[in-house]
């Protein structure tokens, strides 16, 4: 783990411009993605599916244009961000709301480990042993527009977090980028009204590249990735890393392979199921969804 | 000169007391039963009076009046045949032992004398005794069965002269006395064993489950897959019948007349497999004189369906009420009997008709029509009654020569007895026994479901698409689960569990 101070020269210098700017950073992995471009992808932590999908496509994409994923490693689209980013061989940067020695939440600790394993970037200004509390959330996200040339907004409920980094986005003369959502969509309030208070609305990545003409962004082809990141409870992760994509295997087997008690074996699969994680085949088969 | 006999009548599984009235007066030679006698009563006249003789007693010249009381119920059965005689013989001063207020007599006469074996002894004895009755005279054939009631003094007699040396104490038979502790734990070495079956460990799981709480189960594979196989061997897991179910069972097998006359109870819980052919009268039960069906033999056990689809619609669609209501009512237009019928249903079916559909060994032949059509037999509602669905994969051949060390039925069977024992503790006070028979409102309090499980429950209800009849069935089997694990409480393990059981609402659900 490393300790920036505000006057230490890696000490990022966009983070020095804003308001309240952190005393001092600790990072955990790749620091030199500090002097890279990045962008935040924020939005609810309770997102639909519709959500997710664009989470993981924009970050994907933008990531081919060279730009690091920045965001908070909360449940929903962050943790989708990262995925996405991680997915497409980009760089990521997640920015802890607590210390290192209590990752919040608890359930993202392998998102955190493989964001670290694929030369991403963990940020925290707080103690090693400091605890999430709710205030830390809102300052956390100042670090990520702070950090970011801009933000892109997926989804936010109305009066949420999300709102709170736009306006800060919007206080450091930022660009603030959106996907529309459905008017039935509770999770679209606030990307809808940013668009109509004058954000910059996104149907395609161009939209965003397009607003930075000085930076010369030029989109790199990447191989088709076949990195595949899910994060699954610990709990299930003994099944859930046995099945594969393409061949199904019995619940017999995966007893055999685990030596599990099958009741077990059932209780966890139907977790998985639940989770949207796994599929569920004719004759007690199951793959990876 | 008039005397009275008690005898016991049987309607359905109930016995009731009947009363032998018997006039001999001087008059034309006659003999006439009244009380509603139906032909096979009416032929007695003839057994007891060549039996009479047999007996090297004189068949009285007088004229008789027997009266069958009370008199407006209908009388059937040829179980009449020994009291009549008695009270004729009373009559005639042939029997001296005046008495007789406390004792009743039941049996058939042949023609030579001999007392022959007559069927329902068990369920007219449980009534004698209800009543206060001391003593039984009965065919020594029946004696074994009769015994069961302890408090009964059951003489078994041979032939008619036996009775009347008997009553007049020139014979001692004394009472026969049977150690039921003795027949219940004489363990007899099963046939058959779950752990001769190889693999299927998901099946052997869902079958502990099922004879744990008493939950019906419906096994769906490919044929060759082991079905059959894995079913037969379900009465070995099942746990031990209590007393008061043993009772029940045997009085069900009585009225059939087809117990072990060397034992006279049934120990072990019955396990019938009706052939697809069968009967709706045969499965439910029935006839001009109405007779317990599958259903109702299977009582306290399993009904054994295999091949489901094969199985006339209408007999199917009849097992729903029994299936809910735990009894079959057969009303004729004299009568009305209740018959038990509280069974585990066990039933076999393959996917679609030629058996292979969603099999990775065979690529399934049939269209989607044909599929839907098969699925169709089975309807919705009987589904729905059925808590646990399964797959059923054939094993492979690697693992049919593993030497891996597999479960024995006695260990499977010690975890269902616990679990039964701690439903019997549970639910003394509700008078039923096992999970499986929960009323909506017993669920309500017996399977509590904590925040987190509700959650999961509505999360699974919401991408599944279950009825509403399959909640409470996925509450009572995650208890049966509970229950199996020695929880107090339903935990998020055991409902997944029990939601992973509903596979015909998923996989084949927009079939149905």
């Amino acid at each position: 783990m490393i300790k920036l101070k505000i006057d230490d020269n890696e000490y990022p210098e966009n983070l020095r411009k804003i308001k309240r700017p952190p005393k001092q950073l600790y990072l955990k992995g790749n620091i030199e993605l500090l002097k890279k471009l990045g962008i935040a992808i924020i939005g609810s932590r309770k997102c639909t599916k519709y959500g997710e999908k664009m989470a993981i496509k924009f970050a994907k994409e933008l990531s081919q244009y060279n730009l690091t994923i920045i965001s908070g490693m909360a449940e929903g689209i962050d943790s989708f961000a990262h995925i996405g980013s991680i997915e497409a061989y980009g760089s990521t940067i997640a920015v802890l709301p607590s210390g290192f020695n209590n990752i919040y939440p608890e359930k993202n600790i392998e998102l955190y480990k493989k964001i670290i394993q694929n030369g991403g970037l963990v940020i925290s200004e707080y103690d090693e042993d400091n605890k999430a509390k709710s205030e830390q959330f809102l300052e956390r996200n100042r670090i990520i527009s702070g950090l970011a040339i801009g933000t892109l907004i997926i989804e936010g409920g109305y009066r949420s977090g999300t709102s709170v980094t736009a306006k800060l986005t919007k206080e450091e003369n930022k660009y603030i980028f959106c996907i529309p959502s459905s008017l039935e969509n509770s999770k679209g309030i606030v990307p809808n009204q940013l668009i109509k208070e004058g954000a910059f609305l996104v149907t395609e990545v161009e939209d965003i590249i397009s607003k930075y003409p000085n930076l010369n962004l030029v989109k790199k082809k990447i191989k088709n990735s076949n990195v595949h990141i899910d994060i699954v409870n610990n709990e299930y992760k003994n099944i859930y890393d046995i099945l594969d994509k393409e061949k199904a295997l019995n619940i017999n087997e995966i007893a055999k392979i685990t030596r599990l008690d099958i009741s077990e074996i059932s209780y966890k699969l139907m977790m998985l199921e639940l989770e949207d994680k796994i599929v569920s085949l004719p004759g007690n088969n199951f793959k990876i969804k | 000169m008039t005397s009275n006999i008690k005898t016991i009548s049987l309607n359905g599984i109930e016995g009731n007391l009947v009363e032998v009235q018997i006039d001999i007066s001087s008059g034309l030679p006659s003999f006439e039963i009244v009380g509603l006698p139906d032909t096979s009563v009416k032929e007695s006249k003839e057994r007891i009076k060549v039996a009479i003789k047999n007996s090297g007693i004189q068949f009285p010249s007088r004229k008789i009046i027997v009266n069958l009381a009370p008199a407006d119920t209908k009388k059937e059965g040829t179980s009449y045949d020994l009291p009549i005689a008695v009270a004729i013989l009373l009559s005639l001063n042939e029997i001296l032992e005046k008495n007789l207020e406390n004792t009743i007599f039941i049996g058939e006469l042949s023609l030579n004398g001999k007392i022959n074996h007559i069927n329902g002894v068990l369920p007219m004895c449980i009534e004698a005794h209800n009543l206060g009755i001391k003593r039984v005279i009965l065919p020594k054939s029946n004696e074994r069965e009769a015994a069961v009631i302890k408090e009964l003094e059951v003489i078994g007699v041979n032939s008619l002269t036996e009775v009347v040396q008997y009553l007049n104490k020139t014979k001692i038979i004394n009472g026969i006395k049977v150690d039921i502790l003795k027949e219940f734990n004489k363990q007899e070495k099963e046939q058959l064993d779950f752990s001769e079956v190889k693999g299927q460990e998901n099946v052997k799981r869902a079958l502990e489950i099922s004879a744990a709480g008493g939950h019906n189960c419906l096994l769906i594979g490919p044929p060759g897959a082991g079905k059959t196989m894995l079913a037969k061997r379900i009465p070995t897991i099942l746990p031990d019948l209590t007393f008061e179910e043993a009772l029940e069972v045997t009085k069900i097998h009585s009225i059939l007349g087809i117990l072990d006359n060397d034992v006279g109870i049934i120990t072990k819980r019955p396990f019938r497999n009706p052939h697809h052919t069968t009967s709706l009268t045969s499965m439910i039960g029935g006839g001009k004189i109405p007779k317990p069906g599958e259903i109702s033999l299977a009582h306290n056990g399993v009904l054994f369906l295999d091949e489901l689809p094969e199985f006339n619609r209408n007999t199917l669609e009849i097992l729903r009420e029994p299936l809910e209501d735990k009894n079959i009512v057969i009303s004729r237009l004299y009568s009305k009997v209740i018959y038990p019928s509280n069974f585990i249903l066990i039933a076999s079916m393959n996917p679609c008709p030629c058996g292979y559909y969603g099999s990775s060994e065979k690529q399934c032949k049939c269209s989607e029509n044909a599929i839907k059509r098969y699925l169709n037999k089975i309807s919705g509602p009987l589904l729905d009654r059925i808590d646990l669905h399964i797959d059923v994969k054939p094993v492979k051949y690697e693992k049919l020569e593993g030497k891996e060390k597999i479960e024995t039925s006695n260990q499977i069977k010690e975890r269902v007895n616990a679990a039964r024992r701690i439903q019997y503790i549970r639910y003394k006070k509700l008078k039923i026994f096992s999970n499986s028979q929960l009323t909506p409102k017993m669920v309500e309090q017996y399977c509590y479901l904590n925040k987190e499980c509700k959650k999961i429950l509505e999360l699974a209800f919401n991408k599944i698409g279950l009825s509403a009849r399959a909640y409470t069935r996925i509450l009572k089997v995650a208890r049966t689960i509970a229950d199996l694990n020695g929880e107090e409480n339903i935990q998020k393990q055991h409902l997944a569990e029990a939601i992973q059981y509903r596979t015909l609402d998923r996989k084949y659900g927009d079939k149905f």
